[in-house]
């Protein structure tokens, strides 16, 4: 049989990939498209007409200083969740593969917060924040302590508190998966060149663990970016809307302001900031990969 | 030859898995009304016949989710009419949800939403119920176009919630709201409390709803002419700073928040905590509606509480008043999604909520609704209910104003009201920032 010729080459496709490709492009592609579509109308998000009003959405998107202000605050929020995220899972691993007793039980105590759901969680800390630690900041000053959440930088801070409270024990898997591949011959060779423990983990262990900062990285830019869950639960926007991130901000426009078109061009700005902030990282990332 | 067989065998599995994830919602549901229908029909010989009609309801006042799923068994047991009742996400606005069904030609027949929402479906999708017999027993149902689109499913008000119990204990005399509806006199008997012992006599609730679609509304609806005033500040002509209504109502929001227990961090103070305290009588009021009620009665609460206009010194008698009307609409399906005879049963629901005694008592004992409409009797509601049922009885009702711009809420409420509650703002600078939004902001069509 040839195996060569385009038909066959089609054939394997259609046999190994054909069902998942239809359901993928019929559960992305195609409600993508749409919400490219509707993006050039006006649409309130019930009503049965559609008016197609061109780019009229866009230059409303980029006029409305609440977005821009809101995506502002996210690429704060995102820097710094970010670095304090992978900073946190990588020490995590590291500690929890050094061979410390126990670490086994650690490892799945870091990574329980990343299976409550974000509204759960959000919750839970606002609880925290408002009643715990409030009352307790109260015994020790006895003086009349603001909650976190009732600043404007305060809320923000709490924020990045919590994603990295939630994201930190999942990262750390990877790191900890990275950490597991680095050979330990290599590790030992560097012992016996008089390799101090610090020095093998910056110039042995790191470098070949690239592709765990290049997902981690990856993943936690994606998920701060677009962080909805927390960040209604917990803040809801309070105080003054100075904690509404970028995809609140959407929401809000798209189904409470009931400017469909608006929000969904918003929403698709957003995804290409994303896109292309994610799309440099990983190449950038993977031009710094190394093989032991 | 064996290899090929086998992933063959693999990649069928796996195709027909999927396969079956994809096509369970729709096969699911239709197995499960199929069954529904057969059971009721077997079960219950001494009942009514089952039709075989089944309608859908959107229950979007969540916190009635269970009355309703057992009135819809009891109900389809004594007609025969299959009614499946679905609770609103909580995660969505109901106007999306509702989109999302018309999208896939699947809408319920009988939805619940706010009365905003009545304008913006009722061209398309709500059938006319103007010569259903109940229109003639309420003035609150929604016209719209000349159809009569909404049906008003309760009458719900704001004001002042007052916990009498906590201040009879302090001043000793019993407390009539009447006598407080002047801001000196609120102030006087504020202070008397103070003197009393009650630190903080009030509660301000901080989320943006409270704020901007309750209490700044009322800046709008006390006017003489709401409409004219709302359509003088879209076009810039209106002088707000300097209004009369907005003047007193935020005097009366300066005494709330110089009296707020929550001073301080009054942005963020937890709408649980200050119903608890309020039932609790830690505090003696609160701004607030007879929805408030639900979240009271979870707790160690007295009857001896009720709702009392929002006291200012006024020159009309808007304080004397409280401020709402009908909320929460049913509309009916008027789409060919939505068979003649599915319809036809809708419409019996709707007369059955009205007009009989089970339908009565569904609406006022089991969800302690204020029915919308005069026939119905109402003894049996809780303490907040009976006062926005005595103002409605009487005509002391300010009307909502249903049009204010969809961002007004978050905009006013959120990034203006709570600066203002926290004292970052002053009120020429809220004035300024409510004229130059309005300046701005879309205007609802109607």
């Amino acid at each position: 049989m040839k195996t060569n010729t385009m038909g066959y080459k089609v054939r394997q496709y259609l046999l190994f990939a054909g069902v998942t490709t239809a359901v993928f492009v019929m559960v992305v592609i195609v409600p993508f498209i749409y919400g490219l579509y509707l993006t050039m109308t006006s649409w309130d998000g019930v009503s049965k007409s559609k008016p197609f009003v061109g780019i009229a959405n866009y230059i409303s998107a980029f006029a409305d200083s609440g977005y821009w202000v809101s995506l502002g605050r996210t690429f704060i929020y995102s820097a710094i969740a970010v670095i304090l995220v992978n900073a946190v899972a990588f020490i995590l691993a590291y500690l929890v593969t050094s061979g410390i007793r126990g670490q086994n039980f650690f490892r799945a105590g870091f990574f329980i917060p990343n299976l409550i759901g974000g509204i759960v969680l959000g919750y839970v800390w606002k609880f925290v924040f408002n009643k715990a630690l409030v009352s307790l900041g109260n015994a020790i000053t006895s003086g009349n302590v603001k909650s976190l959440l009732a600043t404007e930088t305060g809320a923000i801070i709490a924020l990045i508190i919590v994603s990295v409270w939630q994201y930190a024990g999942y990262m750390m898997l990877i790191y900890v998966a990275g950490f597991m591949s680095v050979p330990d011959e290599v590790i030992e060779a560097a012992k016996i060149d008089g390799c101090t423990g610090t020095q093998s983990i910056i110039h042995i262990s790191i470098p070949l663990m690239t592709s765990s900062f290049v997902q981690c990285i990856f993943l936690s830019i994606t998920r701060c970016f677009m962080v909805y869950d927390v960040n209604l639960s917990l803040t809801n926007g309070d105080p003054y809307g100075s904690s509404a991130l970028a995809a609140m901000h959407v929401y809000n426009e798209a189904f409470v302001n009931k400017n469909y078109g608006t929000g969904q061009a918003e929403a698709l700005i957003l995804f290409i900031i994303c896109a292309i902030i994610g799309g440099i990282q990983v190449y950038v990332g993977k031009k710094g990969e190394v093989q032991a | 030859m064996k290899k090929k067989i086998v992933s063959l065998m693999m990649v069928a599995a796996m195709a027909l898995s999927l396969t079956a994830c994809g096509s369970t919602s729709n096969s699911s549901t239709d197995s499960s009304s199929d069954s529904k229908a057969e059971t009721t029909e077997a079960a219950e010989e001494e009942k009514a016949e089952s039709t075989g009609v089944s309608i859908t309801i959107l229950n979007s006042k969540t916190e009635i989710q269970t009355q309703f799923e057992e009135m819809a068994e009891a109900y389809s047991a004594k007609t025969g009419v299959d009614v499946e009742v679905y609770n609103a996400d909580t995660d969505t606005t109901v106007a999306s949800q509702v989109a999302t069904r018309y999208a896939s030609n699947d809408p319920y027949t009988i939805t619940m939403v706010d009365a905003k929402d009545v304008y913006s479906l009722a061209d398309d999708y709500a059938y006319d119920l103007s010569s259903e017999e109940w229109a003639a027993n309420t003035d609150l149902a929604i016209e719209v176009n000349g159809k009569l689109a909404g049906f008003p499913v309760c009458v719900e008000a704001r004001g002042v919630i007052y916990n009498a119990d906590a201040i009879e204990a302090i001043t000793g005399e019993t407390f009539d709201p009447s006598s407080v509806s002047t801001l000196a006199d609120f102030q006087a008997l504020l202070d008397t409390l103070v003197a009393g012992g009650m630190e903080q006599p009030v509660g301000v609730l901080s989320e943006y709803w409270s704020l901007g679609a309750h209490y700044f509304a009322e800046v709008y609806e006390q006017q003489a002419d709401p409409e004219s005033f709302v359509n003088g500040l879209l076009a810039g002509t209106e002088d707000l700073e300097n209004n009369a209504k907005f003047n007193e109502l935020m005097d009366t929001f300066d005494t709330l928040i110089a009296y707020n227990y929550a001073k301080g961090s009054a942005s963020n103070a937890d709408r649980e905590e200050t119903s608890m305290k309020l039932a609790q009588g830690d505090i003696a009021f609160m701004f607030g509606g007879n929805w408030d009620w639900s979240v009271i009665n979870q707790y160690d609460y007295t009857e001896n509480m009720g709702i009392m206009p929002v006291p200012e010194d006024t020159t009309d008698d808007t304080n004397t008043k409280l401020v709402g009307g009908g909320s929460k609409y049913f509309i009916v399906d008027a789409s060919e999604n939505t068979s003649d005879e599915q319809r036809q049963a809708a419409l019996d629901f709707l007369n059955w909520l009205v007009f009989d005694a089970d339908g009565n008592s569904f609406l006022t004992v089991d969800c302690a609704l204020v029915p919308a409409f005069s026939n119905i009797d109402a003894s049996a509601l809780d303490p907040l209910s009976a006062s926005v049922k005595k103002y409605a009885d009487a005509g002391a009702l300010i009307a909502n104003y249903n049009y204010l711009p969809d961002d007004h809420m978050t905009y006013v409420g959120q990034e203006l009201m709570q600066k203002y509650l926290d004292e970052a703002m002053t009120r020429s600078e809220l004035a300024t920032a409510v004229t130059e939004y309005f300046k701005t902001a879309t205007p609802i069509e109607h």
